[in-house]
């Protein structure tokens, strides 16, 4: 497999690669380096945070509200922690191409919660379906604790239905604005009726807030549960045209072909097996096509992993890798809204640019980042008056250049550029920045990650 | 919008925009505008209790559901045989008594939703309580203006949904220097000198180049244009105070910047609302009435409208824990000096008349309120950039 497409590879379904790691792939095919990423991804290894604390609570608990209050301290904590494990997580996978997958899914079935467990759930069912069959993987949000807090199905009831999960299901989740009628949405909000979880976040139908009448759904009649209406649209082609749609965008191009959607439409619907359907798309000759190639703007997360790929870090304290993931405008686990992260140039702005550009020099020497704690849930309930507009900070972090000393022995100032930008870097700027090589290597990692190309990958 | 004023900003513009070497020279001239309008909006982040700002000492279901925190009628600052503004008000009630205030009561939305991030969505995006917009109105503003980005400026570190558009986006900034520092570094300005520029047009690669270079030069216009102006006013000692004191040392040095956006947060009141509120509003008040006194002086006054706003008002009927829980419609206030109807502007909510829920009715809704600065204040085709048409009010 020619350097270039590994490269291209490994962007697309993980965070870049050593040099060391394309070397040993060099020699072998596509079809063989496509089927080992594969492979790799079979075993699902759960992120799991220590829930021992809830040993001693139980559902009575909610009841009292100092317990309550209590329990809700502890889980907004683990919360953050978890947060930082799955940031760790992502810096250090095994099962990469599963773990690329997981981030992919948290920004299509979008949701939030506070409760740690319900969180780690979420997280966790992610991982698990990531690359597998898609009508499961829907059935199994729709009764996840997370979601049924976050889109109020719980609060969806036989005598006051309440529609939120219902209009998303079909709009976010599964076939696009517009394929749908208001009416379909309220008779799908009843088929969701009676939704609801224990303590312990284990789904329960409460069978008496259940609408059991018929429901007229995409033309169809029947007495329809929540699993019944999502067979009903996965006989959409439509569901498999949006969700090749929302892959193709996030691993091939921001910019749809229509040809490449149509022979993923065609593989996908019916099966719906999403592994399938990866596998298509890493073995087709348009995903290397030169077009595709360092053509997409990295997400804030795939721009400080990536960083890590190349230089490893370790940031010391979890609320400055939070601190970090919200400069840049993604916060794991905090989407902004049910919609999600809007990708592509939403992620730059001239706020974001000049964060991103400074950011490789603040990280990996130290240096000393200034921020205003503002913008967040905390601070939008929580009176910050008194605080200071700006605050200053360094965010500390154990940088392994041994590693990269060692990882980039043998590359030039030009294997570097390579290596770290691949081949979309601008002529005059490559120019400039070769021309002056008295910096040491490791200072010129630094200047080639601080470039407007390192933010493409 | 004048249509000749409007080619030629935006062909002058978009040439900013596309050109390289319009792009070097702009980084020394800033677009001239027609209008010299100003927009400063303030959200008052966590939902205020309008009920207890502006509040109907006459009516007895405000003081049936209010057992422990309703607000006696001799504690209030009474603008009218009726109604009172709450006892940390005084600074506002001053600029109320000189005609620079308008109070619009019952704003709100149809469906309105509780939650305060959705609600501050619909809010920043003039949306629909279904609708899911990915960009904000001030934000299509500078689209159809097609506007440099310091010509929104969110008093910030981040920006927010409400500045962000289709194609253009406004800035955020706390520190002009900071950020002009930040990017002027010899290193980035021989990235920017060398980029070979064939395909500045194109591709996410020229997007980056450009939105640097725009970083670049609006925060070098605003530190040059700005680095002497400083506030002689006395702002209150506080991040939000800051952030006003920021606002009127950009205007006063003559900024071109159109609107401004700066929020005080803390009024999620779920318990022991009375002394919280009581301070924020003061603060809130007091900051204004600097403000308004800082720009008077400087003769900016009369081109500026203050817009304050919150994502929601709060439920009638007071919870367990002397507090509020979250509520729907609430009032607006506007500020300014010739306001085309000042005072209270329409009547005080019907509280007599609530949802299932206990909240109020709306009978304004937000977006007429945005048409109408749109409209008459910055002359743009506010249906265009509202998507939808709305009828106007007649506060300006």
């Amino acid at each position: 497999m020619k350097s270039a497409h590994i490269q291209h590879l490994y962007n697309r379904i993980g965070f870049g690669i050593t040099p060391n790691q394309l070397a040993i792939l060099l020699s072998k095919s596509k079809n063989v380096v496509v089927d080992e990423l594969f492979l790799e991804s079979k075993i699902i290894t759960p992120l799991k945070a220590d829930l021992t604390f809830l040993d001693n609570y139980s559902a009575q608990d909610l009841k009292d509200k100092n317990k309550r209050q209590e329990l809700q301290k502890i889980s907004r904590a683990k919360v953050i922690d978890y947060n930082f494990m799955w940031f760790n997580r992502l810096s250090n996978p095994k099962e990469i191409l599963r773990e690329k997958m997981t981030l992919f899914w948290a920004n299509h079935f979008v949701c939030e919660n506070k409760n740690i467990l319900f969180v780690q759930k979420y997280n966790n069912t992610l991982r698990e379906n990531a690359l597998g069959n898609f009508g499961d993987f829907a059935k199994k949000i729709a009764k996840e604790p997370a979601m049924l807090n976050y889109l109020n199905n719980k609060q969806n009831r036989k005598k006051s239905p309440n529609e939120n999960f219902a209009r998303e299901l079909m709009e976010l989740f599964t076939l696009g604005q517009g394929k749908y009628t208001e009416k379909d949405i309220v008779a799908s909000a009843r088929a969701f009726t009676g939704y609801f979880h224990d303590f312990n976040g284990d789904f329960k139908l409460r069978k008496n807030q259940h609408d059991n009448a018929d429901k007229t759904f995409l033309g169809k009649t029947g007495n329809f549960n929540g699993d019944a209406i999502i067979d009903i649209i996965l006989e959409q082609k439509q569901c498999a045209r949006f969700i090749s749609e929302k892959i193709y965008t996030y691993f091939v191009n921001d910019t749809i072909n229509e040809n490449h959607i149509n022979e993923m439409v065609a593989l996908f619907y019916g099966s719906y097996n999403i592994e399938k359907l990866m596998r298509f798309v890493f073995n087709s000759d348009w995903f290397y096509a030169d077009e595709n190639m360092g053509s997409k703007i990295k997400s804030p997360v795939e721009f400080l992993i990536g960083m890590h790929t190349i230089v490893p870090y370790k940031i010391e304290q979890p609320r400055k890798a939070i601190l970090l993931q919200k400069l840049l405008g993604q916060v794991l686990l905090q989407p902004p809204n049910v919609a999600g992260w809007q990708t592509g140039r939403n992620w730059i702005d001239s706020n974001t640019i000049v964060t991103r550009l400074r950011l490789p020099s603040v990280l990996l020497n130290n240096a000393e980042i200034t921020y205003s704690d503002k913008g967040d849930e905390e601070a939008m309930l929580t009176n910050f008056s008194e605080k200071k507009l700006r605050r200053k900070t360094f965010v500390k972090a154990k940088i392994d250049w041994e590693t990269f000393d060692k990882n980039f022995k043998e590359s030039s100032f030009q294997d570097l550029v390579i290596q770290i930008l691949g081949t979309k870097i601008n002529d005059g700027t490559k120019a400039q920045i070769l021309k002056k090589q008295t910096v040491s290597k490791r200072d010129f990692c630094i200047q080639i990650m601080s470039l407007p190309e390192y933010q493409l990958c | 919008m004048n249509r000749r004023n409007f080619l030629k900003q935006s062909t002058f513009a978009s040439g900013i925009f596309f050109v390289p070497q319009f792009l070097k020279a702009f980084e020394n001239l800033p677009i001239k505008t027609f209008s010299n309008k100003k927009v400063v909006i303030i959200q008052l982040k966590g939902g205020n209790d309008g009920l207890n700002t502006v509040v109907p000492f006459n009516n007895d279901i405000y003081y049936q559901n209010r057992n422990n925190i309703s607000i006696n009628k001799n504690e209030l600052l009474r603008i009218s045989d009726e109604i009172g503004l709450h006892k940390s008000l005084q600074p506002l009630k001053n600029l109320y008594d000189k005609g620079f205030v308008s109070i619009l009561n019952n704003v709100g939305y149809p469906n309105p939703n509780l939650s305060h991030f959705r609600s501050t969505d619909i809010w920043q995006t003039a949306s629909d309580s279904n609708e899911y917009l990915q960009n904000g109105w001030i934000g299509r503003y500078l689209d159809y203006t097609k506007a440099a980005s310091f010509k929104a400026i969110e008093v910030d570190e981040s920006l927010s949904l409400m500045l962000k558009g289709k194609t253009q986006n406004g800035l955020a900034v706390t520190d002009a220097k900071y950020l002009y520092n930040s990017i002027k570094q010899p290193y980035f300005n021989t990235v920017i000198n060398h980029y070979n520029d064939a395909h500045l047009n194109e591709h996410n690669l020229g997007y980056l180049y450009n939105t640097m270079i725009d970083a670049k030069s609006s925060s070098k216009y605003i530190y040059e244009k700005t680095k002497t102006q400083i506030s002689k006013q006395e702002y209150p000692k506080n991040l939000f105070g800051k952030q006003l004191k920021t606002i009127g040392e950009f205007i006063n040095s003559g900024l071109e910047t159109q609107v401004y956006y700066a929020g005080l947060s803390g009024f999620d009141t779920h318990a022991n609302q009375p002394n919280t509120q009581e301070r924020l509003l003061q603060l809130y008040a007091e900051s204004m009435e600097v403000f308004v006194e800082d720009l008077q002086k400087n003769n900016q006054f009369d081109d500026v409208i203050i817009l304050t706003f919150s994502e929601f008002g709060r439920r009638v009927k007071q919870n367990e824990s002397n507090g509020t829980d979250h509520g729907t419609s609430n009032n607006v206030f506007v500020i300014g000096k010739n306001l085309k109807q000042n005072g209270l502007y329409n009547s005080m909510p019907d509280l007599s008349n609530l949802d299932a829920n206990g909240n109020l009715k709306h009978e304004i809704d937000f977006r007429e309120i945005y048409a109408t600065i749109l409209d008459k204040w910055l002359q743009v085709d506010d249906t265009a950039i509202l998507n939808k048409s709305f009828s106007k009010l007649k506060f300006v």
